[in-house]
């Protein structure tokens, strides 16, 4: 096997490991740990001021945190062998043989999250859909990025997932985010006045927010067995989503009622439709 | 330019430019196709200030016709069809109201100004009039838009002082300060392997007393006040009641305007709704809050904040509060 290391590496100026480089490395460790919690922390703080720019903030984090911690891998090989530059390009190769033997998964995944760091397909704070699963990236690691579900759960999504699987982010960095609210009525109901009531619901909601890039919209289709009234409009901060599609629903059906406007009947809709719903 | 009435009040200093384009308006009016004409103000800003100006100048010509609460059914149409030539129309905000089914008396006025061959000048709440323009796109009935500007000290001196038939004492009693000034300046750098030194800019502070040439304490005054109040009249207004005392004005009894504010969304809402429509009645707060928002709590909550405050029955934003409660607003994209 040592054949196949290069001459560089062999001859690499091993420092004696005392007990004081020991101290070093973890001091080094230590403090890019709690720089990254501080910096992370400090910019989630600045973010949440300003409101609608709270992404131009957190969208540092992953960045700062690469940066440290590439700083503190340099200070701690310096302290190690102290090499020169023949000898990290040698030391490269070595990594790059050990990424193929065993540890490309974990690799895989720090360049993913290299590449989600200075791409940006999605950022913290975000709503994406990645793996199967939906929610507000709460951390973007080196290895894997963590969003908060709906339903209070926090999932690690492998970076490396950015390369292999397509990532869905609803609001691509923006703190304004479309959501989209269904209503079914039966065909019997005056389809305009449901439309009216809608939109109503929706522009005059706690939640919604309008403006010339961010227009609402109201459409009707019809289907077999009843109508589809569609609401989409950008909720003012995308944390609220779900209290905005609760709230024009709410208020709409209660519009509804007392308009008359029924939802469809369970006797015109097949047993099998049913079923699906 | 005024073809009828005059304009001998104090309140003549103000917006002067924008009632000339009134004028404009109304002399470009042959009785087809009107341009009708919206004047949109931030609360206290003095629109009314400008429409009773407006009224004095047309005084046979104009029908005033000022809303006071949320228009609940279309009789103010029937009022509009037995008018003169102008209508002059105050707090449109009031022709809808954030609730479903709360903007069918702005779809009926719209609807009779579009057919109308009457000029209509209109006032509007700004908060409600970007609202309505983003929702219903207000703006394309009216070409004719005007907004208020901010006012300058010397207006806002001449206003205030129009008011008092005595003189006010003005007293500067503030320390001298200190002003720091930034600028760039050039350093030199000795640099490793290189033989002469390179030259870098480099940011300075430097301090300077400016203490010693005071200017005109009146003027110093006014200009603080208006610093504070951006420029609105009424929250400059209320500033000003609240510093003099005995005919003297003390620069250091101008009340700073401290501004912290944490809401829930229900709080929020409603504070944007009494923002947009500066002076409204619980009643109507409460036909938007229910059965939604706990109104009682909210409005509690409002007040010991000092954000809002009553008046048999009506609530509005505090004169001193608006600008910290618009920003606030704005921030969380409640106003736009």
């Amino acid at each position: 096997m040592i054949e196949f290391v290069p001459s560089e590496i062999t001859d690499l100026p091993l420092r004696d490991i005392d007990l004081g480089t020991v101290f070093f490395i973890l001091y080094v460790l230590v403090i890019a740990y709690l720089l990254v919690k501080a910096v992370a922390y400090i910019l989630k703080r600045i973010a949440e001021r300003p409101g609608q720019r709270r992404m131009v903030f957190t969208m540092l984090i992953p960045l700062t945190r690469l940066i440290i911690y590439v700083s503190a891998l340099y200070l701690i090989l310096q302290a190690i062998f102290n090499p020169t530059v023949s000898e990290i390009v040698a030391l490269a190769v070595i990594f790059g043989a050990a990424v193929g033997f065993g540890l490309k998964d974990i690799f895989a995944d720090i360049l993913g999250g290299i590449v989600i760091s200075f791409e940006r397909p999605y950022q913290i704070g975000d709503k994406i859909s990645a793996k199967g699963h939906y929610g507000e990236v709460v951390d973007i690691g080196l290895r894997a990025t963590r969003i908060l579900t709906p339903d209070d759960t926090l999932v690690s999504i492998p970076n490396v997932a950015v390369f292999s699987e397509a990532t869905a982010s609803s609001n691509a960095g923006k703190t304004e985010m479309m959501v989209v609210v269904d209503l079914f009525i039966d065909h019997g109901n005056d389809p305009e006045l449901a439309m009216a009531i809608l939109k109503d619901a929706v522009v005059t909601s706690k939640y919604v927010y309008v403006s010339p890039t961010c227009p609402f919209t109201i459409l009707l289709e019809d289907f077999p067995f009843y109508k589809r009234v569609r609401a989409k409009a950008y909720v003012n901060d995308l944390r609220y989503e779900f209290e905005f599609r609760s709230e024009v629903t709410r208020r709409t059906w209660r519009e509804f009622r007392q308009q008359g406007i029924a939802p469809p009947r369970l006797s015109a809709i097949p047993p099998d439709e049913q079923a699906s719903d | 330019m005024a073809e009828e009435g005059g304009a001998d009040a104090p309140s003549a200093v103000l917006f002067r430019a924008e009632i000339a384009r009134v004028h404009e308006a109304v002399s470009a009016y042959t009785g087809e196709s009107p341009s009708h004409i919206a004047v949109i103000a931030e609360p206290f800003a003095g629109q009314q200030v400008m429409m009773e100006q407006i009224t004095r100048y047309y005084p046979h010509r104009v029908t005033h016709l000022p809303f006071y609460s949320v228009a609940r059914n279309t009789d103010f149409l029937d009022t509009m069809r037995r008018t003169e030539e102008i209508v002059l129309m105050e707090r449109c905000h009031f022709l809808a109201l954030r609730r479903v089914g709360g903007f069918a008396m702005l779809d009926a006025f719209l609807d009779f100004l579009s057919m109308s061959e009457k000029l209509f000048i209109t006032g509007w709440n700004a908060f409600t009039w970007s609202y309505l323009n983003a929702v219903v796109g207000i703006e394309k009935n009216f070409p004719i838009v005007i907004r208020l500007p901010r006012i300058d000290d010397e207006t806002l001196k001449a206003m205030i002082l129009s008011r008092y038939d005595h003189p006010i004492r003005f007293v500067d009693d503030t320390p001298v300060q200190e002003k720091k000034r930034v600028s760039i300046q050039q350093r030199l750098v000795s640099v490793p392997f290189l033989d002469a030194p390179v030259q870098i800019p480099w940011i300075a502070v430097d301090t300077e007393n400016t203490g010693s040439g005071r200017g005109d304490a009146g003027d110093a005054v006014f200009n603080r006040i208006n610093n504070l109040a951006q420029g609105n009249y009424g929250v400059a207004l209320r500033i000003w009641e609240r510093s003099i005392e005995e005919n003297t004005v003390l620069m250091s009894r101008i009340p700073a305007l401290p501004c912290t504010v944490s809401l829930t969304i229900d709080e929020a809402f409603l504070l944007t709704i009494i923002l947009s429509m500066e002076s409204i009645s619980s009643a109507d707060l409460e036909a938007i809050a229910h059965p939604e928002i706990d109104l009682a709590l909210v409005l509690y909550r409002l007040r010991i904040q000092g954000l809002v405050e009553e008046e048999r029955g009506y609530y509005q934003v505090k004169p001193e509060a608006l600008h910290c409660v618009s920003a606030y607003l704005k921030k969380i994209r409640m106003v736009w």
